[in-house]
């Protein structure tokens, strides 16, 4: 078979399936899990015979499908409406493939929106308290569907053609600008980008875990990030340190600083992991801004590593709130113990989005800070983005570090200490995951099989020798525990604490890690800043529906319910028309 | 030689003697052969397109030139395919008024009417046709008879007999400079007049024209009427009468006969941009299910009249196109409030809640209308919007295209507003014992919701069959009067 019958099928197969899920639903969960598996191997037939970024894309999107329907087998289990569950994901990954084979842009727009719709539903799963949450999904991801249409009517008017791509526009006069604007907004909705991210935590809080791993977390990134790769590249030509550049940079940066120090003060699991979500992409924005290969090809393997990490996290997260039904912060602790390899697969799956070495989080990271340092000479505030970059990077591992102190490692009660490890049906994907964020750092797969011959071969200002930063990392971790051996903490006592002759339960003195960056909240103007964040002043949403109530209100005066005033319009309209056609 | 048409006026007519002469406690009889003589007038059609017999028969009978076109016959499908689904529905709806046959008596009246107004060639004619589906549409909104009810059709019918008389007096001022008002011979006369009769003719014209279409400036009978109708009837004014007494005039009067200039263009576009924002911000507003319909129905002529305005081959498609979309879509959330109604007793969503776990189908059909209105693929609406607005950005008006998207997001917001609060949200205990809505009201409701996905899905095919013949129709302009050369009216 050729590749193009392969790519119909994986576009076809499911969403044609998908209507037997629905009238099945006891099936459902196997007619998903066949679906998913012969899409992985359809997909990988394809990206072995042409490895491209496209076929990158299929391959991770049937793989995604996969483990999240493996993981659901367990998660979902006790839930209802599993038939419309699993309907929904053979949805999405029928969309998603046509998204990323889509020729031209009706195609792109048709698949972008049933993705969008299949978000909305999935989200909706979550129950009665998931229903805010999907409107403002879907009117954030729905709405700038209806933006893009004039980008794309612009770009039509510009190059007389639907096809993707065919010559890029160069971004010099304003339609040009204006079709970029609103074709972008999109692709920000999708990945999440500021301020139009605000569905992201919102949903979090409601819908299914495997949910936010598959679709915010993998493969709404890879077709938002997608979009915008083909926007920069193929759709238009931006040149270096335009006003259009600056401002994909400017963005990029301030999605990652912003969203990482909203996800500092959650208290909530799964509201800190979608901030961190929302974060990470302006790591790509960044990335695919810079316009130099070497960022390019950094921002593209960030959004692959990203999809690990990220859904390891929720998976992770997920694993958790099913154990222990619980996923504030607070009340969590001790689970290390008693989930080791949840422990262990959230632990590398959180060095990783902290982009410490050897993980593939910092091979990409690495690779867009010296786009931005290879910048240097054509763009004078270089620094301000490469500066933002950083610091959000350490202030992702300063929140990670909260979350494995608050879940595994501080002091649990005995609810949550007891628990068990879940089962092998959840497990397997989030090892898959970390291991693969473990691989992907030392042999960075991506890269060199189609990354690279995209952005073509780039340069290193720097060098980054896997082998030798794990020799050093190794080296490391021996001293360090021969330190231990030979220093005082070993041979630390675990004693009774007494205050004022009276024993001191564990509880009291349980250190829970919500409060670790509770001082950051109290920094001066940061205060302010944090107020405004949570009377949702960034939320772009918000902001529309306080408007569309204030407008409502006033045209709703003109309807008054008098006779006379409406034959006052209806006379006035007529004299105003007469006037126009007499001229 | 051919009786099909004629056929199609007579028949709802000899349904109208049929109700008549039936006794009242026979609902099921009655309601069985309503459907049966929609079904056939829609079979007919279905027929007529089938043997490419519609292709502009003219036949002359009992005095009256019938003219099919490409544009007739969209209207037609139109008409008699929301007929059908509206009686399917009204079969166990109007259980609750305890009979049906006044209520059938109005309808086929009123579909009398229609039949006759999309065949005729000739503007008097044309008038008493519009005037016969008008009144039934009065006394139709009346039909609850409370006092609601009563001050909705007051108004409705003031304005509604206002538009009228502006368009009579229009037809009159032709007639009396060009002679005649066959329309074949107002096409060819229009263009030698004097600048001011034109204009005086184009604005009264527009005024009730715009009334009839509920354009923004005057639209205001609209929101009442539509709420306090019946929902079937609620159905068959969004989905029929606003489309057939308004936009199908718009295009056989102003385009066909009076060659719309551009000024008239502008101005129908502005209209329509106006209405899409009008219309959105209000539907935003309004708690009751079915009011929160109606303004979306502003809002969505405004986009069939801002495709149509744009007078390009894609603008033209484009809006027949939102026509035959927003007459399944409309029709069945109309039908979908009335389902609610009828089952909970209440339109009002802050009173309702969770009905999704209790009424599966309605909800369904809701979640389908929804997201079709909404123009989220992939249902048929979304089809007709980016056809629209890529029209708008092709004839460089960009402020309309962004008030196409605006009204787009507006509409969104309405609709996933009632989606969340009636159906998502958790369920009231009040609401405890519901149960589905009536066999014969979800199957109407399933079907028009299959439809909406199915247009969407081969809207290829509908565009060939159905909207290019139309769109053909319309964009031809004045030269409409070459097919009926040698008219003897």
């Amino acid at each position: 078979m050729d590749n193009n019958l392969i790519i119909q099928a994986i576009i076809t197969g499911p969403l044609l399936l998908s209507i037997f899920c629905f009238l099945w639903p006891r099936l459902a969960k196997w007619l998903a899990l066949l679906v998913a598996m012969a899409s992985l191997a359809g997909a990988a037939l394809v990206f072995f015979r042409a490895a491209t970024l496209a076929s990158g894309l299929l391959l991770a999107g049937a793989f995604f499908t996969l483990l999240v329907t493996v993981y659901s087998f367990d998660y979902m289990k006790e839930r209802g409406r599993q038939g419309e569950y699993y309907g929904y994901l053979l949805l999405t990954l029928g969309a998603f493939s046509s998204v990323v084979f889509a020729a031209d842009f009706l195609m792109l727009l048709f698949a972008w929106g049933i993705m969008g719709v299949a978000l909305y539903l999935l989200v909706g799963l979550g129950g009665p308290k998931a229903s805010s949450a999907a409107t403002k999904t879907l009117l954030l991801v729905g709405g700038s569907d209806a933006l893009m249409i004039i980008g794309i009517g612009l770009v039509v008017v510009l190059t007389r053609s639907f096809q993707i791509g065919s010559v890029p526009l160069p971004t010099d006069d304003p339609l040009a600008i204006m079709a970029f604007i609103c074709l972008a907004a999109g692709a920000f909705a999708k990945a999440g980008v500021m301020p139009l991210h605000g569905w992201i935590p919102d949903s979090a809080e409601v819908a299914p875990l495997p949910v936010m791993a598959y679709l915010p977390a993998a493969l709404d990134k890879l077709a938002g990030i997608y979009l915008l790769f083909r926007l920069c590249t193929d759709v238009f030509s931006i040149s270096l340190n335009s006003l259009l550049s600056n401002s994909l940079l400017a963005i990029g940066s301030f999605t990652i600083v912003a969203a990482v120090f909203a996800a500092m003060i959650q208290h909530d699991l799964k509201k800190l992991l979608s901030f961190h979500a929302v974060s990470q992409v302006g790591y790509m924005v960044v990335g695919i801004g810079t316009g130099m290969p070497l960022g390019i090809a950094g921002g593209l393997f960030h959004m692959f590593n990203h999809t690990l990490y990220k859904s390891c996290l929720f998976f992770s997260a997920g694993a958790v709130e099913s154990k222990t039904g619980e996923t504030d912060l607070d009340k969590l602790g001790g689970l290390a113990r008693s989930m080791p390899w949840t422990f262990l697969a959230t632990a590398m799956a959180a060095l990783a989005i902290s982009g410490v070495p050897p993980f593939n989080g910092f091979f990409s990271k690495w690779l867009i800070y010296q786009g931005l340092i290879e910048l240097a000479p054509l763009n004078p505030y270089w620094i301000i983005f490469l500066l933002a970059a950083m610091f959000g990077s350490a202030l992702t591992l300063a929140s990670f570090v909260k979350v494995i102190h608050a879940v595994f490692l501080g002091q649990g009660d005995k609810t949550t200490v007891s628990v068990k490890e879940v089962s092998f049906l959840m497990l397997w994907p989030m090892l898959t995951l970390a291991g693969l964020c473990l691989l992907f750092g030392l042999v960075p797969l991506p890269l060199n099989s189609f990354i690279y011959s995209l952005t073509g071969k780039v340069d290193f200002v720097g060098g980054w020798q896997p082998l030798v930063a794990i020799i050093f990392i190794l080296a490391s971790l021996v001293i360090g525990w021969l330190l231990y051996l030979v220093g005082q903490v070993a041979k630390s006592q675990i004693k009774p604490v007494f205050i004022g002759g009276e024993l001191i339960s564990d509880e009291e003195t349980k250190v829970s890690g919500i409060n670790f960056y509770a001082e950051v909240r109290r920094w001066g103007w940061l205060e302010t800043i944090f107020g405004w964040g949570e009377k949702r002043y960034f939320d772009l949403s918000n902001w529309a529906g306080q408007l569309t109530g204030l407008l409502a209100d006033k045209l709703s005066r003109l309807q008054n319910g008098l006779l006379r005033s409406y034959l006052f319009w209806l006379a006035g309209g007529v004299v105003i028309i007469f006037f126009v056609l007499m001229k | 030689m051919n009786l099909s048409l004629p056929i199609l006026i007579v028949a709802p007519l000899v349904g109208v003697l049929l109700f008549f002469v039936l006794p009242r406690r026979w609902p099921a009889v009655i309601g069985g052969l309503a459907l049966l003589i929609v079904g056939a007038c829609l079979a007919t059609e279905i027929t007529l397109y089938a043997f490419r017999l519609y292709n502009n028969i003219i036949v002359y009978n009992f005095g009256l030139a019938l003219i099919l076109d490409g544009l007739s016959h969209l209207m037609l499908v139109v008409i008699d395919g929301v007929a059908f689904f509206i009686t399917l529905y009204s079969l166990a709806y109007f259980s609750k008024y305890s009979e049906n046959k006044r209520f059938f008596i109005l309808f086929f009246l009123m579909l009398a009417g229609l039949h006759g107004l999309v065949l005729v060639s000739d503007l008097l004619r044309f008038y008493l046709f519009l005037e016969v589906s008008a009144l039934a549409a009065y006394a139709l909104v009346a039909y609850g008879s409370g006092k609601k009810e009563l001050e909705a059709t007051f108004k409705y019918f003031i304005l509604g007999e206002l538009a009228s008389i502006m368009i009579l007096l229009a037809i009159a001022i032709i007639h009396a400079t060009i002679g005649s008002t066959s329309m074949s011979e107002v096409a060819r006369g229009y263009a030698s007049l004097a600048p001011l009769t034109k204009a005086i003719i184009g604005c009264l014209l527009l005024g009730g024209i715009g009334t009839k279409t509920a354009l923004f400036p005057f639209h205001w009978w609209l929101p009442d009427a539509h709420t306090a109708a019946p929902a079937p009837v609620s159905a068959m004014l969004s989905g029929v009468i606003i489309k057939i007494l308004g936009i199908y005039a718009l295009a056989r009067i102003l385009f066909n006969c009076l060659g719309a200039s551009n000024q008239l263009l502008l101005v129908l576009g502005i209209l329509g941009g106006l209405s899409i924002l009008y219309g959105g911000f209000l539907a935003n507003r309004q708690n009751d299910m079915k009011r929160l319909m109606s303004y979306s129905s502003i809002s969505q002529i405004g986009y069939i009249v801002l495709g149509l305005s744009l007078a390009s081959p894609l603008g033209i498609m484009g809006g027949l196109f939102h026509l035959f979309n927003h007459a399944l879509m409309k029709p069945l959330l109309f039908l979908v409030s009335g389902a609610v109604e009828y089952q909970t007793g209440t339109r009002n969503l802050t009173e309702l809640g969770g009905l999704r776990q209790k009424m599966p189908v309605t909800s369904l059909g809701a979640l389908a209308g929804s997201l079709a209105i909404s123009g989220m693929p992939p249902f048929n609406g979304f089809w007709s919007k980016l056809f629209i607005i890529i029209a708008c950005v092709q004839a460089g008006h960009l402020w309309l295209a962004l008030a196409a998207v605006i009204g787009s997001l507006l509409t969104m917001a309405a609709f996933l507003k009632v989606m969340q609060l009636a159906f998502f949200s958790s369920l009231k205990d009040s609401l405890a014992r519901l149960t589905e809505a009536p066999l014969t009201m979800t199957l109407a409701m399933a079907g028009l919701a299959l439809l909406t996905l199915l247009g969407g899905l081969f809207f290829p095919i509908i565009i060939e069959k159905l909207i290019n013949p139309a769109a053909i129709t319309v964009l031809n302009g004045i030269g409409y009067s070459q097919m009926i050369t040698g008219g003897r009216l």
